[in-house]
């Protein structure tokens, strides 16, 4: 068995056919903060939900192209690296290494400390 | 009187005036609704309608989109009821402060000039002006479009003494009326608002930094810190940035008190210097918040930082402080006028 499907190290989230583009999914696992996963045309990504500004929801934004916009305060990330693109967020998100397993959109089970 | 019910978790409601807002009712009952700039600009007071109707004082405020909008969400600050309303709403009690705001009736006492275009204007009111150094007041004029808010320049005091500074703004309808107001002219004043307030109770150096009128809560800030028992033994700085010298104020007639412990350093800088020239000015060229890392002599996370200015200037100074040198945010004290 390939690491990359060894369900040991992938740890699944949801259901990739529930998250459609351009409508972000919230989701909460043991052990990390609260996770927004999304859908792009290329693939899928899964962030932090929580904005590094003000404490808001990002699957509660609007996705533009390749960012997510926060819905609070309008400040803005890039979905794929994390970077924050948009005043007022500054500081970036973190961004989880990503695939799809089995149907389901899955995360590394020991993602590195931010 | 309109009812307005929050919805979700905890049930609570608030009356609401005619013409007032929802935001400032809220306020006005001890109720935390969160909020920023009270001005449509920032976004922070976003609500969601559940039920009722709102009449939206600023349709094109920057602070909310069209998307909002359609998934029902307006701004608490620009949404008067029609009638009884449900709202969802964030709510924390670190939205209130002391001095619930209050609606009033001020008179226009006297005026002084602060550089050549910013003006200090003195209203008195029954009561004491009671508000925390560096927050702000709504102040309706009339014949004037919207009400504005403005930071206070002095601090609290019992004999109900309100004074801003002003920039006199060539488009302005609000600057231009209040500064062709005649003294003993009446205009309501509505507050005390705002987050951006002394923190007393903070053990580290206190640094100001200012741009324009966001000179008048660092005024009310520093005479507040050098009259509290403790913060006056803090070391404290003050950062002004103008366009020329012209736009320096006098910093001795600014502040009520220097009795700050270990001294107030002042450091003014200008960022055009073709207007130095032919001055006999000495001080300092470039941006506000460039002084920062050279000036201050510990690393920077180890100040509590105040701010006012133009959003450029906020905006330069929260990405230097945040970004390029990992200030916690909870030491950042500002508000966001746009």
């Amino acid at each position: 068995m390939s690491v990359d499907t060894d369900p040991s190290t992938w740890r699944p989230l949801c259901h990739a056919i529930d998250v459609e583009i351009g409508t972000p999914v919230q989701v909460e696992v043991e052990g990390l903060p609260p996770l927004a996963v999304f859908q792009l045309e290329d693939g899928f990504y899964v962030t932090d939900d929580t904005c590094t500004h003000g404490q808001a929801s990002l699957s509660d934004g609007f996705v533009e192209g390749d960012e997510i916009e926060c819905p609070w305060h309008s400040g803005r990330f890039c979905i794929k690296d994390g970077k924050a693109t948009a005043f007022p967020a500054i500081e970036p998100i973190k961004v989880y290494k990503t695939r799809v397993v089995d149907g389901r959109v899955c995360i590394e089970a020991f993602p590195a400390a931010a | 009187m309109a009812t307005i019910s929050i919805a979700g978790g905890e049930q609570r409601s608030f009356e609401c005036a005619p013409g007032d807002t929802l935001l400032r009712a809220g306020l006005r009952a001890g109720i935390g609704l969160s909020y920023e700039c009270n001005a449509g600009s920032c976004g922070t007071c976003k609500v969601d309608l559940v039920s009722g109707e709102l009449d939206d004082l600023y349709p094109e405020a920057p602070g909310i989109k069209q998307r909002d909008r359609d998934r029902g969400r307006r701004l608490a600050c620009q949404s008067v009821p029609r009638g009884d309303c449900t709202i969802k709403s964030r709510i924390a009690d670190s939205y209130l402060t002391p001095n619930p705001p209050r609606r009033r009736t001020a008179r226009l006492e006297a005026s002084r000039d602060i550089t050549h275009d910013i003006r200090e204007f003195a209203f008195r009111a029954d009561g004491p002006a009671a508000f925390l150094a560096g927050q702000y007041a709504m102040l309706v004029l009339q014949g004037a479009p919207a009400p504005r808010a403005y930071s206070m320049s002095n601090t609290a005091n019992a004999d109900g003494l309100w004074k801003f500074m002003i920039r006199r703004m060539p488009t302005g309808k609000v600057s231009r009326t209040l500064f062709d107001l005649a003294p003993g002219s009446a205009a309501e004043l509505d507050g005390p608002f705002g987050l951006a307030y002394l923190r007393e109770d903070s053990p580290r150096d206190i640094v100001c930094i200012a741009g324009g009128s966001g000179i008048a809560p660092m005024a009310s800030i520093l005479d507040a810190a050098a009259e509290h028992e403790h913060v006056r033994h803090l070391g404290a700085w003050l950062f002004y940035g103008g366009r020329g010298p012209a736009d320096v104020p006098a910093i001795a007639d600014l502040l009520a008190t220097h009795h700050l412990e270990r001294g107030l350093e002042w450091h003014p800088v200008v960022s055009v210097p073709a207007l130095a020239e032919g001055t006999d000015w000495s001080g300092e060229f470039g941006f506000v918040h460039e002084l920062l890392p050279r000036k201050l002599p510990r690393p920077l996370p180890e100040y509590e930082y105040y701010f006012a200015g133009p959003p450029p200037m906020v905006e330069a100074t929260i990405r230097l402080l945040v970004a390029d040198n990992k200030v916690p945010q909870s030491q950042l004290h500002f508000d966001r006028f746009f």
